[in-house]
């Protein structure tokens, strides 16, 4: 017997010895969990390698085996809407037609973010970039919502060094494999510091009949390993994302290393193989490396395996086979391949310059077998692997009293509009999204930004067109507030639902998938259990009804420190279908004199509002989303775009309707005639700034009025008309609020230029 | 007919091939992606082809200088078949990337002839890379890829890049470059004037956005207008812009192609 691997005496140690064990491998198992390998093995009568003891450990982290969230996700998320869903695997797949479908996902890279940020981020995209591929999909667009911190604490990265890093990270990855990146969003809260969360998302195309699988049901299939060699880079990865954060500085080597100009060819490669039809099964390797994705490939099909941990090309040469197993290196995919096509996928990656080698097959029976220079370092069944306890954790639900400060009325509101839009969450995102290269594939129907060139405002959803033959297009957009999620983590998730549909509503598009990506803090807390399962209920509870699947979804719990945990926030990646994208719809105005409707009512519901933000106030209970009513003015104002009614569109969010028709006016330069004498019978201010749910702005053709509120039945409420230099929003002959087109632009776009 | 044939050439990190292929195909060429190592090894030849696309992207990951690395490999083994490619008056266009590459190989400006790198494009002097739209005057229409324009027209066209200010090595070689009238297309404001950051996004001297060879079949320019070779992926088409700029270009190119071989 060689050195290389070891055999762990576990059937004689006591439970304070198997504790001692688990810290010293850094398997990041708990005493109990430790137990039942105890036992299991003492069944085997034998004791395991340090190889199989890693292997369970990978297998049996929160991040990869969902230990805490599995049964909530399977009663709450799971099957919901699910006869909408083609296939689900790395990522969830849709239909877009009868010859094309989508794929998508979202998911975090929290943990390695607060610990080295540029990395972090950079191999967060290229992780979803692969689970697109593994689809056997083309990915087309990458976004990224990130939530930063603001005050810096004590034995942690600063945010403004995160901050860059991350933006950085994203940046360098995005544009070199070129992907363009068009949505997203940037948070600044101190609920951010020090736990900075990172979620990225991707989305993909493929022809249905060529979509991948992702395991194996038939013995002989070979397994190849293509792109990047294995090094020690992010190894234990998996079980540093699956506890607090105890400090900024720690764990360097858990962190992966990207290399986007191994990905850009890898994507090339190994489309081609896939679309030659030379692909049996396909996975990315992400967490936990290849000891995740070979167990998952062949347990899916009900195989076992053989792996020979010597056939894997190294980074470094000395590499332990326990580390070969469970590396994270990056820009790795898996590929099942039968025997008789190994010679031409292995040509194919050639031809690209991949590397690329065989290293096993699936075998009969449900044992995975690996082998270090003839020696078999690990031998178990896949059963026990891939079975991790889940948790039914202790958890406590806690209703709040709001408080409610009402704010002073004021004589003019110009004060504070400008205030909005200077708001480092509302003021334009330039700084950092112009930065990533949002053109390149030339599918880009509708950036990022849009309105006249040097004067762009913000976009509701970016357009992608799917191919150079149809007009066919997907949108994409994403929904999340984490100062709703805070106050009332239920309804949070049910607003975020609300503002990624009625962004792509805004766009003249039909929403089609979810993908969610949930953070949290510590599971093993009954109050971050509780309001994680309320999280989850709102999801449910609002996509229900909206009749949209979650087709993917990531978790990522422990974003928590000594000193604070984040609040339950998901982020939603929604993704809708434009048959038309010539039809596409932007916020920006599109003439002089048009009348300006508002679908939708606002109510006193101010919790977590920009308008009491900005003033410190508490704003009481946080907008009630209604799935019917936002389905029922979805359908009536994508039917009034498919007549052509509609001009220009803006969901309202963030500081009301006042400040989603100043951000109309940015773009297009041109102004507005607001009057709301007879709409409002409460304090105006109210009407003008809340955030109540499910609401439009829309510009309409001149003339068109009655064609235009007979298909709102009754929801639309005319505000008043476009034109002129300057925003003007009056009542009863009082002025409320007054600025040029120019002062509003210039504080928006303040800090950029 | 017989349709004019073009290489898009692909190496690991250049990444606009499939746009440039569709935009050339779209054009009516018959375009095909190859990848250099086909030509390092003599699977491919260039005159094979018509003309020659270098696409944008990282070509190597640009960790040394952008375009550095492919055009080394393509100076070490196919230098010989690009010049003659260019002396039988085929086309050759490079964009972003594609650009400089084309500077490094030393096609452009190519002043003394030998095919020296004689510019460079260095860094934003933004110092961070610029995504957006921008104004550009086209101010020669006799280079083929720009004569479906008009002289001093207004377009726009996206740009994405770090490294895309155009700078000569000397004052003697922008002289020339003015007086041969290989200055293709500048950045320019709305209205058509030269005057700067943020107009002109990276620094480029004289506003430079394009350059053509001195007989004008070779260009290279840092936007991209096989990225907007419909109007429909030009980023203001829903304010009612009606053109479509980015095929221009390539129709261009295949009507000269068409006249020519």
């Amino acid at each position: 017997m060689t050195d290389s691997f070891k055999v762990i005496k576990l059937r004689e140690l006591s439970l304070g010895q198997l504790k001692k064990i688990s810290r010293d491998l850094a398997l990041g198992l708990s005493v109990q969990e430790m137990a039942r390998i105890q036992s299991y093995f003492k069944n085997l009568g034998r004791d395991p390698t340090d190889v199989e003891l890693q292997a369970i450990g990978q297998a049996w982290s929160e991040h990869c085996g969902y230990k805490s969230s599995k049964i909530y996700l399977k009663k709450y998320i799971f099957g919901l809407n699910s006869e909408k869903i083609y296939s689900q695997g790395d990522a969830g797949v849709v239909l877009l037609d009868d010859e094309y479908a989508v794929a998508l996902k979202m998911e975090s890279h929290n943990h390695p973010s607060a610990i080295e940020p540029y990395g972090g981020a950079s191999t967060g995209v290229g992780g979803i970039l692969r689970d697109i591929l593994s689809m056997g999909a083309q990915p087309v667009a990458v976004t990224d919502v990130l939530y930063f911190g603001i005050r810096k604490y004590k034995n942690y990265p600063s945010p403004e060094f995160i901050k860059s890093g991350v933006i950085s990270g994203i940046r360098d990855y995005g544009n070199r494999v070129g992907i363009p990146t068009v949505s997203g969003g940037i948070y600044y809260s101190d609920m951010f510091s020090p736990n900075v969360l990172v979620n990225v998302g991707c989305v993909g195309i493929l022809k249905k009949d060529k979509i991948a699988k992702q395991s194996i049901d038939k013995k002989g299939i070979k397994l190849i390993i293509a792109g990047g060699k294995t090094g020690r880079d992010g190894i234990h990865g998996v079980n540093m994302a699956s506890a607090n954060l105890d400090s900024g500085s720690a764990n360097l080597s858990t962190v992966q290393l990207g290399n986007p100009i191994i990905k850009e060819p890898l994507i090339h490669a190994v489309l081609e193989a896939n679309e030659s039809g030379l692909i049996y099964s396909l996975k990315d390797l992400g967490g936990g490396g290849l000891s995740s994705v070979v167990g998952e490939m062949l347990y899916a099909g009900g195989m076992g395996g053989v792996v020979y941990l010597d056939k894997v090309p190294l980074k470094e040469n000395d590499m332990l086979p326990w580390e070969i197993w469970i590396s994270e290196s990056q820009e790795r995919m898996l590929l099942g391949v039968e025997e008789k096509n190994v010679r031409q996928v292995l040509e194919i990656m050639n031809d690209w310059d991949v590397t690329s080698a065989v290293i096993g097959e699936s075998v009969e029976g449900s044992k995975l077998t690996l082998y270090y220079k003839g020696e078999v370092v690990m031998d178990l069944d896949l059963d026990f692997v891939t079975s991790p306890p889940l948790y039914q954790r202790a958890n406590r639900i806690t209703y709040k009293e709001y408080k409610f400060d009402i704010p002073k009325e004021r004589e003019n509101y110009d004060g504070i509009l400008l205030k909005m839009l200077s708001d480092p969450n509302i003021a334009s995102k330039e700084y950092a999204v112009r930065q990533y290269d949002h053109t390149v594939r030339g599918n880009t129907v509708i950036p990022p930004f849009t309105g006249i060139i040097g004067k762009e405002g913000p976009s509701d959803a970016s357009v992608i067109k799917i191919n150079w033959e149809n007009y066919t297009a997907i949108s994409i957009a994403h929904g999340s507030n984490p100062f709703y999620s805070q106050i009332d983590p239920y309804m949070g998730a049910r607003n975020a639902v609300d503002e990624a549909y009625r962004n792509l509503v805004s766009a003249n598009s039909i929403p089609i998938a979810f993908s969610d990506c949930l953070n949290s803090g510590n599971p093993e807390r009954p109050e971050r259990m509780g309001e994680f399962i309320s999280m989850i209920k709102g999801l449910s509870d609002e996509a229900r009804e909206l009749g949209v699947p979650f087709v993917s979804g990531n978790v990522s719990l422990y974003n928590e420190t000594g000193l604070k945990s984040i609040p339950s926030i998901p982020t939603i990646l929604a993704v809708g279908k434009l048959k038309d994208y010539r039809k596409a719809i932007t916020p920006d105005f599109k003439g002089v004199g048009n009348p300006i409707y508002l679908i939708g009512k606002p109510e006193i519901e101010f919790g977590g509002s920009l308008y009491f933000r900005i003033q410190r106030k508490n704003g009481g209970r946080v907008p009630y989303s209604n799935p019917k009513v936002l389905y029922d003015r979805s359908e009536r104002v994508l039917k009034a775009m498919d007549l052509g009614l509609v001009l220009s569109s803006h969901d309202v969010s963030e500081g009301g309707l006042a400040l989603a028709i100043a951000e109309m006016t940015i773009g297009s330069d041109i102004g507005a005639e607001i009057d709301l004498t007879g709409l409002t019978f409460g304090r105006p201010d109210f009407f003008m700034f809340s955030e109540s749910q499910s609401m439009f702005i829309v510009e309409i053709q001149k003339g068109k009025e009655n064609e235009f509120e007979r298909e709102m039945g009754g929801s639309s409420i005319k505000l008043g008309y476009t034109g002129g230099q300057i925003l003007n929003i009056k009542l009863n002959g009082r002025t409320l609020i007054n600025l040029y087109n120019d002062q509003i632009r210039s504080k928006w776009k303040e800090g950029y230029t | 007919m017989n349709l004019p044939k073009v290489a898009v050439l692909t190496m690991e990190g250049t990444n606009n091939e499939e746009e440039a292929f569709q935009s050339w195909r779209g054009a009516g060429a018959n375009a095909e992606i190859i990848h250099i190592k086909k030509l390092e090894n003599k699977i491919r030849k260039l005159e094979e082809f018509d003309a020659i696309f270098f696409p944008g992207g990282f070509s190597a990951g640009d960790y040394v200088r952008a375009g550095a690395i492919m055009a080394s490999r393509l100076r070490a083994t196919v230098m010989r078949d690009i010049e003659n490619f260019v002396d039988a008056g085929k086309l050759i266009m490079g964009s972003c990337n594609g650009f400089q590459v084309l500077i490094e190989l030393g096609l452009i400006p190519n002043i003394g002839g030998d095919y020296e790198r004689e510019a460079a494009l260095a860094t934003n002097l933004s110092n961070r890379f610029e995504a957006r739209t921008v104004y550009l005057k086209i101010t020669n229409n006799t280079c083929p890829f720009l004569r479906k324009f008009r002289i001093n027209q207004i377009i726009r066209l996206p740009i994405a890049h770090f490294e895309g200010r155009f700078i000569p090595a000397n004052e003697d070689l922008l002289e020339e470059i003015s007086n041969n009238n290989m200055i293709g297309l500048k950045y320019v404001d709305p209205y058509g004037k030269e005057v700067g950051y943020p107009w002109n996004p990276n620094g480029s001297v004289l506003n430079i956005a394009g350059v053509c060879s001195k007989s004008g079949n070779v260009l290279g320019l840092m936007p991209h207008p096989e990225r907007v070779f419909n109007k429909y992926t030009q980023s203001d088409w829903p304010r009612g812009n009606e053109e479509d700029y980015g095929q221009l270009f390539f129709k261009g190119a295949v009507d000269y192609l068409n006249e020519k071989f």
